[in-house]
């Protein structure tokens, strides 16, 4: 199934007579990371949300290829900002995301922790993991199956430089592995490493969209340009 | 003269009376019945007010919550006109046997099962939500995970019924009659031997429901720390 481009056409979004998404438009076609960057509150976890179609969409402003969500929610997966893992061990917290996935469950949970080096702690408890192990099981969970597209929400944000080096690295492959990567953040030097495609948001809004080269080297607007130097 | 009563009754215990084997027989039958079909229907019913959040769902919590503090002679009384000879559900006959006694007790401690059951999923599903619903699962499906994982919470909460409906004693007075060798549990046994100034069995009998809270309470605090 095609899933590229995506779409986005005039998508608005209003809770309590407060715009949270103003008149959002996205075109992308690349199987590449795309961030999605912005201040606290500029609205990126709901984008995501919106594209993942965790919030529904009752205009229909969002396609992936010539599919609305609903047809392509068994190729997509989410990793929160902080992981969500069942009181379960690792292995069984894979093993039940494989069961749901309806994928080839021992083989492919076993490969997984293999590839993601969680050896270790396959036989761990969640509630005894520490943050950066519990993110890298969330991964692991989220890319059972191999899902062609990966929305990641601040993945890094509370996690140690080490482990943060190793989530990026896993995304990088990924996104190498032809699954294509939407994630939120707003480290500018995370941005920086692993990003390709930027989305910035101001206030619910799109005030900048293309590729990282750009964004770094344009004066675009003040927002941007403090948001680049402080962060 | 204490040392007497406590006396005769651990020897009522020790050398396994028959009356006192037979009462802790029938409480254990009766109580054990209740909380299975209470359990069978309250915990599923409980998820189920979770997921299918609406104005229904609001109004059957404030009814259960407040059945939960019904008294239970109240209660009795209900199912005594319900299940009485002129009572709509007088064909069935129960009345004065087992059987009215475990409805009685099955109706009392429902809506305790099915309102702690509630709260603890619906703590549980906060945490879950995202997850779950990115994982794109159906109800059902989310219904079966979130009473797996909210186990050992609804453990406790089965105990907790099952103590409440061990130690009641005013519905099942109404509606069982207390009738020696066929209706008389624990609670009414002790009620009537201490009427009756035969304070050893009531002892007896006193010191089992103790242990058996005891036991409930034991369990509970391993299963919190578990948890």
């Amino acid at each position: 199934m095609k899933i590229l481009p995506i779409k986005i056409e005039n998508l608005s979004y209003t809770i309590k007579d407060s715009e949270i998404l103003k008149n959002i438009n996205i075109f992308s076609d690349e199987k590449k990371i795309t961030i999605i960057a912005g201040n606290n509150g500029s609205g990126k976890t709901t984008l995501l949300k919106f594209m993942h179609g965790l919030i529904e969409d009752p205009s229909n402003s969002i396609s992936w290829g010539s599919n609305s969500i609903r047809e392509i929610k068994e190729q997509q997966s989410m990793v929160f900002q902080t992981p969500i893992l069942l009181n379960r061990t690792t292995f069984e917290n894979i093993l039940y995301v494989a069961k749901k996935k309806k994928v080839n469950k021992k083989h492919s949970v076993n490969k997984i922790i293999e590839k993601l080096n969680l050896e270790s702690i396959s036989n761990t408890d969640a509630r005894y993991l520490s943050g950066g192990e519990k993110q890298k099981v969330a991964i692991a969970m989220s890319i059972i199956g191999n899902p062609t597209i990966i929305f990641l929400d601040e993945p890094t944000s509370q996690l140690d430089p080490v482990y943060k080096n190793e989530i990026e690295s896993i995304i990088s492959e990924l996104s190498k592995d032809g699954t294509k990567i939407f994630m939120t953040s707003h480290d500018i030097s995370q941005i920086k490493r692993i990003g390709e495609e930027i989305i910035f948001l101001d206030k619910g809004e799109i005030i900048f969209n293309g590729k990282l080269i750009e964004f770094l080297d344009q004066d675009i607007s003040n927002v941007i340009k403090n948001y680049i130097s402080y962060g | 003269m204490l040392s007497n009563i406590l006396e005769t009754a651990f020897h009522l215990i020790f050398t396994l009376n028959e009356d006192l084997i037979e009462i802790i027989s029938l409480s254990l039958k009766v109580t054990i019945s209740a909380l299975v079909i209470s359990v069978i229907i309250s915990i599923p019913f409980g998820a189920f007010l979770v997921l299918y959040r609406n104005k229904l769902q609001s109004m059957v919590i404030l009814i259960s919550n407040t059945l939960m503090g019904m008294p239970p002679v109240v209660l009795g009384l209900i199912i005594y006109t319900l299940v009485s000879k002129r009572g709509i559900f007088g064909f069935l006959d129960i009345l004065y046997t087992p059987s009215a006694m475990i409805v009685a007790q099955t109706l009392l401690i429902t809506p305790i099962v099915v309102s702690l059951t509630y709260e603890e999923i619906y703590k549980k599903y906060k945490d879950y939500y995202l997850f779950l619903n990115s994982l794109n699962l159906s109800n059902f499906s989310k219904l079966k995970t979130l009473i797996y994982e909210c186990r050992y919470a609804l453990i406790t909460v089965t105990l907790t019924g099952f103590g409440r409906a061990s130690a009641e004693v005013g519905a099942v007075m109404i509606v069982g009659g207390n009738i020696n060798h066929f209706t008389r549990v624990m609670t009414t046994a002790i009620a009537f031997e201490t009427s009756k100034g035969s304070i050893e069995l009531a002892v007896a009998l006193g010191l089992i429901l103790i242990l058996i809270s005891f036991m409930i309470t034991l369990i509970i605090k391993s299963l919190r720390k578990i948890k």
